[in-house]
């Protein structure tokens, strides 16, 4: 028993007389360390501006900032650091963006990404000088479009924030939820949840049309100018938005047109000459046809559609095409591909496909996504093919 | 405590004794911080540092420490002067606490430290003591010094960090003795260079039996007698 005490005893002295020196160590150190915490943060910050001086953390919870801000530093030159998450080729790229005073870019770097290429940390100097109306016509880093991407739109959030923490007022909402608070406006009967339509007759001055999921009507998008118009449609073709007279008539007769269209499909077995790539055809009462043609891009491993083979596990791009009976394209869209993501799967992005809207046989080969040859020349196979159906089907081929 | 005692004490570290190539202890620090002189440099020191003062105080209190709880009283001690030599490192050297990484924290656990602790500091002087600590942590430090000189040098064409160009530029780096397996090989290499040095007589057959345990005395070769037994 006087054995355990003893134990008991001389662990605890021990321990009480090492836990007093770590204390006395830690008195000495704790602030030491600190204040190299802080210098080498400082230090990151300084990448970015350096001419920041001293930095002072921003209360985040004072400000609404774009959701990619992570933190944010005021510098005492008046400008300011801001981290930002993006998501580039790979998700999790960690941005640092300074902007000075005047609301210029003063340098971006990439702190961590699972990025491929390695080189993603000084895009960042292609942004330098950049301001929130220049940053969008900075020239992309050739095969890196998804990492420029990213860099750009954390920059934009960078610089957004910066107006913010000015005292400014920005619209930091993305582009969904602009586009989703513009179709919720102009038809509030529609819930807020709408679906994009494919568009396969001739509408004047008519960008997209959105059909409400619960059936109460259609939101038209119309140009106003510059600016896009919203303009919401009833289930009984009546404009509900408010509008000039001249957008109400002509978002009325578009309507009409939408809601009497209706498509046939068309047997095509009986066409000898009829290309392999084309799947499907439909033909709307008013005469125009909707193509659905496959075609090989990267994701097929190969560039020439005649290897097109159905049984492989590559994917083709299949490609949805609205055209006149006269062979011009009303509308096209990539309905599923499995191009190599962040190069050749820019052709499913609207920005992409929406750019043959009114193209016809002489300028469709106009349009290429940069540094994806093999989708570019599969995309336009695909179109081109479209051109051959409808010439075929109205006997002009 | 005569003077050929003491240097005696002192010198066994260097290579009779030699932590690192004869008693193979605290083989994952010396794999893990050898890839560079400056890593190296900077875990011999920190670990010499606790192994003084982890000496010194265990000879200290080696009479009000009872047989029974010595290795938790130790462990604290080492594991208290492996915090405080963490903190000044991170305080005064941030750029070394960032090279050493886990590994500073570690050397609570590297068995020179411990051992040193049972076979020596508990049954020794203060004084003897320091001078184990003393020349076991040079011992180690130059042991890890070798170690990383060859790594470094050979392995990445550099010396603490600064590139020596000839051996970049006419392609004279070996990149895998920077690696762990290459750590490994060096490690094997420099043991078997010691043993042709001294023709292998450093390590006596006893030194293995229970006589050169630092747990026999607790143990009273029961493990011994287990192993004979085939458990």
């Amino acid at each position: 028993m006087k054995n355990y005490i003893k134990s008991i005893i001389s662990l605890t002295v021990i321990i009480a007389l090492v836990t007093v020196a770590l204390a006395a160590t830690n008195y000495v150190t704790a602030p030491i360390i600190e204040k190299n915490a802080g210098a080498a943060a400082n230090e990151a910050l300084l990448v970015v501006m350096p001419d920041g001086g001293d930095f002072t953390p921003v209360d985040m919870t004072q400000y609404t900032l774009p959701e990619s801000v992570l933190e944010a530093y005021t510098a005492s030159n008046g400008g300011c650091v801001v981290k930002l998450s993006a998501t580039g080729y790979g998700p999790d790229m960690i941005i640092m963006c300074g902007v000075d005073a005047d609301g210029n870019v003063t340098g971006a770097v990439c702190l961590s990404s699972n990025e491929t290429l390695g080189a993603e940390k000084t895009y960042g100097d292609t942004l330098k000088g950049a301001k929130i109306d220049t940053v969008e016509d900075i020239a992309t880093v050739s095969g890196a479009t998804m990492t420029t991407g990213a860099y750009k739109g954390a920059v934009k959030d960078a610089l957004n924030t910066a107006i913010i923490l000015g005292g400014g007022s920005v619209d930091i909402r993305t582009p969904e939820q602009i586009l989703a608070d513009n179709l919720a406006v102009a038809l509030p009967a529609g819930d807020g949840k709408f679906t994009s339509m494919f568009i396969c007759e001739v509408l004047e001055n008519v960008s997209a049309v959105y059909s409400a999921d619960n059936e109460k009507g259609l939101v038209f998008v119309t140009k106003s100018g510059e600016e896009d118009l919203f303009v919401g449609v009833d289930e009984n073709g009546a404009v509900v938005s408010n509008v000039p007279d001249d957008v109400k008539t002509n978002i009325e007769n578009a309507a009409k047109i939408m809601m009497a269209s209706k498509l046939t499909e068309v047997d095509i077995s009986g066409y000898d000459n009829m290309p392999a790539n084309v799947d499907k055809v439909s033909k709307t009462e008013s005469g125009n046809y909707v193509i659905e043609v496959h075609a090989s891009g990267w994701g097929m491993g190969i560039g020439d559609e005649a290897q097109y083979d159905p049984n492989l596990s590559n994917e083709p791009i299949y490609i949805k095409v609205a055209m006149t009976k006269d062979g011009k394209i009303i509308s096209c869209i990539t309905v599923k591909q499995a191009e190599t993501e962040g190069l050749g799967s820019v052709c499913a992005n609207p920005d992409f496909y929406t750019q043959y809207n009114g193209k016809d046989e002489t300028n469709y080969k106009d349009i290429a996504i940069s540094g994806a040859t093999f989708t570019t020349k599969g995309y336009r196979t695909g179109v081109g093919k479209a051109f051959e159906a409808v010439k075929i089907l109205e006997g002009v081929a | 405590m005569s003077k050929q005692n003491n240097m005696s004490i002192l010198l066994k570290g260097l290579l009779r004794e030699n932590p690192v190539f004869v008693l193979i202890l605290g083989t994952c620090p010396t794999l893990a911080t050898t890839s560079t002189v400056d890593g190296a440099l900077g875990m011999g020191l920190a670990t010499m540092a606790v192994l003084i003062c982890s000496n010194i105080v265990i000879s200290l209190l080696r009479k009000f420490i009872p047989d029974t709880v010595r290795i938790p009283c130790y462990i604290v001690v080492i594991a208290g002067f492996v915090t405080i030599v963490q903190m000044l490192i991170q305080a005064f050297i941030p750029d070394l606490y960032k090279t050493l990484g886990v590994y500073l924290a570690l050397i609570t656990v590297n068995c020179i430290i411990l051992g040193r602790a049972e076979m020596f500091a508990g049954k020794n002087s203060v004084g003897k003591s320091a001078l184990d600590g003393i020349g076991m942590g040079i011992g180690f430090t130059i042991a890890l010094l070798s170690m990383s000189i060859i790594r470094e040098v050979i392995g990445t064409g550099s010396f603490a960090g600064n590139e020596i160009s000839f051996l970049v530029e006419n392609g004279l780096t070996i990149g895998f003795l920077a690696k762990a397996p290459g750590g490994l090989l060096v490690y094997g290499l420099l043991i078997a260079v010691v043993n042709k040095i001294t023709k292998g007589k450093l390590i006596k057959k006893k030194e293995f039996s229970c006589a050169g345990c630092p747990s026999a005395e607790a143990c009273n070769g029961s493990c011994a007698e287990a192993v004979k037994e085939g458990e």
